[in-house]
């Protein structure tokens, strides 16, 4: 690659771009505090605040205007990712998301119950296609399932939603075996349906990345908040460079995560064949990151942060199983390396 | 937001190709031969022609001087990667001479200035000491007045370039028992004046930098910038744009961090290293089809993507730390032959071994990845300052 090629690097954000971040927020701090959020452990879905959020347009916004959506960028889409993972909201937002969008993609999007957010798409989002049972983040609250059989996009469908399972990420997450299904029916076959379930796969991976972003950046600010008030031989444990270093990294690693994010977004938006590596890059990158800023975020708040009951641990629990939901993030990995591996070889044996 | 390819006037096309021509051309194997051998990281004959070409003025002056327009300006620079043109005198120089345009004495400012545009004058920094480290504001080497002269007498390390410059930035205490920060003055010292000894250092990536001892030099106080133990301010102009405290303008035009160009090294390695895995050898086999190759050099390229996507004093921290987590995987990946040198028969020439000995020099030269922790975690984080133990002989309080 030529890295030298005169590109913008413009990571800045427009007035739309914050005003949208601002309400984001505004709305997960409102609606999803802590004790929504626990309160939703159980079930692994907060049904009210999966209503409110689809009213304030969440589910439609990333839809093509064809079919009933408002077209907005994977960079928006990142934006309220973000702010999704720093409330930790148990709303199954990104799942659907993308799953409708692979829907809208092949032309399989005629549900107004699925632009609104009545319906819940649920999708497969692993690297490499399991066969069999398998575990669905979403499963257990979707109305349709998408997965990969052979060499089809099937949509499944369910008399009865399958059962939740507990997990460390609190998910909606239930087994799936396509052979029980009720409904199924092929959505496309071939090339096309795996670039397609490709291309979903991305933007599951982009914006779990934004999710945990977001994610990190509050567990860190918490953490932050408690060393400056937590005092050790009489000066406040954030002074002490075995504090401050490690929370300084984690701040490092948001803004990393924030920029590749945003800029792996850009190009699935603008040049999606340009840099195909990027989103899986921000994924890899964050996975391995969250779980690592989690756990120092506990380590500083000590004998208070390891407690069930501190929110330290909420985050903790989420930043593995968030990540985990898309399988082992090694395969993302291996993916990346063979497309950086197939695009060097070939320009090296240009040249 | 926006990465997009750059749309250029036909005057900016041309003008990126006649860059790209002219410096291929300048930087040639005996350049490169010739860096290889002193570490110099500067050649006289290649500083020379881009003075002559009017390309170290235009590089240097605001638009709004005749220089380059911001479009232009992150042409050459990139133009300048790519031909690997040695970059570290002209990048002390540069920096320097904002300091001589706004505080030297009229005397000596102008033909300060007219050699830094022609090519015959380079400047290097004076700041650490032996016993110092990355506060510069800790300073032992004194200037002390004698009629019109200052008289100076010290040592600093890591005065790189001193030995192909004609002056060195130097700070100096000239009041030992005033707060560091107003002890300080700050001088251009000839570096052709008597009493000063330059020895060379070599350093492992290759690159050559200075010990410069200090004995008895006397310096005309034309020579003087800034007030009398007033440097600090004289100083820190140049520190900020070296630490990427400058805010950066939101046209894309530039580097999202500093040591974005030593980052270079490390993300055109990984792609070199790809390259290599994905051909394949003589038995037709590739090593990316080994799912541990392509495991590893996905994470690493994913870690590379991260840093370099990382803004301003963040990045600084992020780029130095992943060139040192990501060159041995790449050295692994790339398997044996990557222990070999540049050149070697048989060798790859990836240059992961090359970024695996420079990784330690860009997390501590420019302020050590500790001071930039330590700004985040104070100005960012609000963490408060760092508390220290207190000064071995002193009690604490």
């Amino acid at each position: 690659m030529d890295r030298y090629e005169l590109r913008r690097l413009d990571y800045s954000l427009s007035e739309d771009h914050t005003d949208l971040q601002a309400a984001y927020r505004q709305f997960f701090k409102t609606h999803s505090d802590i004790e929504t959020v626990r309160a939703a452990e159980a079930t692994g879905f907060d049904k009210s605040l999966w209503e409110r959020l689809c009213a304030m347009g969440a589910t439609t916004m990333g839809l093509p205007e064809s079919v009933g959506g408002d077209g907005a960028t994977l960079v928006d889409l990142t934006l309220v990712a973000e702010e999704l993972g720093r409330t930790l909201a148990p709303v199954p937002w990104i799942d659907h998301v993308v799953g409708s969008r692979l829907l809208a993609r092949l032309d399989a999007l005629d549900s107004p119950e699925i632009v609104a957010g009545t319906q819940i798409v649920a999708i497969d989002p692993q690297q490499v296609a399991p066969t069999g049972a398998r575990l669905i983040p979403a499963g257990s609250v979707a109305d349709h399932v998408i997965v990969r059989d052979g060499d089809d996009v099937v949509l499944l469908g369910f008399a009865g939603r399958p059962v939740k399972v507990d997990n460390i990420g609190k998910l909606p997450m239930a087994w799936v075996d396509p052979a029980t299904a009720d409904r199924r029916t092929v959505l496309a076959s071939g090339q096309q349906a795996r670039a397609e379930y490709q291309r979903a796969l991305d933007e599951w991976r982009l914006l779990t990345a934004s999710a945990l972003v977001g994610l990190v950046e509050e567990t860190m600010t918490i953490a932050a908040e408690f060393a400056k008030t937590r005092y050790t031989l009489g000066v406040p444990i954030s002074t002490l460079q075995g504090i401050s270093h490690p929370l300084a990294n984690i701040a490092i690693t948001v803004q990393g995560g924030r920029g590749l994010s945003r800029r792996a977004a850009w190009f699935l938006d603008n040049e999606p064949d340009e840099r195909p590596e990027l989103a899986p890059s921000a994924f890899v990158f964050m996975a391995e990151e969250a779980a690592k800023a989690a756990t120092m975020a506990v380590h500083v708040q000590g004998g208070l942060g390891v407690s069930a009951e501190a929110a330290a641990t909420a985050y903790l629990v989420r930043a593995r199983g968030w990540a985990l939901a898309g399988g082992d993030p090694g395969a993302t990995a291996i993916h990346i390396g063979r497309l950086v591996a197939d695009r060097e070889s070939a320009a090296a044996a240009a040249v | 937001m926006d990465f997009s390819r750059v749309e250029l006037s036909a005057d900016d096309a041309a003008f990126a190709a006649e860059a790209r021509r002219f410096l291929g051309e300048l930087v040639t194997e005996e350049v490169i031969a010739h860096d290889r051998e002193t570490g110099d990281n500067f050649h006289e004959g290649v500083h020379l022609a881009l003075g002559a070409a009017g390309y170290l003025e235009l590089e240097w002056k605001p638009e709004s001087e005749g220089g380059f327009s911001r479009v232009r300006s992150r042409i050459w620079q990139l133009e300048k990667r790519r031909a690997e043109v040695p970059w570290v005198t002209w990048g002390t120089t540069s920096m320097i001479a904002r300091s001589v345009a706004k505080f030297a004495s009229p005397e000596i400012r102008d033909d300060v200035m007219r050699g830094v545009f022609d090519g015959t004058v380079r400047m290097c920094l004076g700041y650490t000491e032996p016993e110092g480290g990355s506060d510069v504001a800790t300073c032992k080497t004194r200037a002390v007045r004698d009629g019109d002269d200052w008289v100076i007498n010290g040592a600093k390390m890591f005065t790189t370039g001193a030995h192909n410059c004609q002056y060195v930035f130097l700070i100096t205490n000239t009041d030992p028992d005033a707060p560091k920060h107003k002890s300080l003055t700050m001088f251009l010292v000839p570096l052709d004046t008597r009493g000063i000894e330059i020895q060379g250092i070599r350093t492992v990536d290759g690159d050559r930098t200075n010990i410069v001892y200090y004995s008895d030099v006397r310096v005309p106080d034309k020579y003087r910038l800034g007030e009398v133990n007033g440097g600090w301010t004289v100083v820190r102009e140049p520190l900020d744009a070296e630490h990427g405290a400058v805010a950066a303008a939101d046209d894309g035009l530039a580097d999202v961090a500093i040591m974005m160009h030593q980052a270079g090294f490390m993300a055109e390695a990984a792609d070199n290293v790809a390259a290599v895995v994905g051909t394949p050898d003589a038995g037709g086999h590739r090593g990316i089809d080994d799912t541990s190759v392509a495991y590893r050099l996905g994470r690493n390229m994913a870690r590379i993507e991260a840093s370099m996507s990382t803004p301003s004093i963040f990045g600084r921290v992020a780029l130095a730390q992943a060139m040192r987590d990501v060159a041995p995987e790449l050295m692994d990946i790339a398997g044996p032959a990557a222990a070999l040198p540049i050149g070697a028969d048989g060798g790859l020439d990836d240059r992961s071994e090359y970024v695996y000995r420079f990784a330690p020099l860009v997390g501590i030269y420019g302020g050590t990845l500790e001071v930039f922790r330590n700004m985040i975690a104070q100005h960012v984080l609000g963490l408060g300052k760092p508390n220290y133990a207190a000064p071995v002989g002193k009690k604490a309080s």
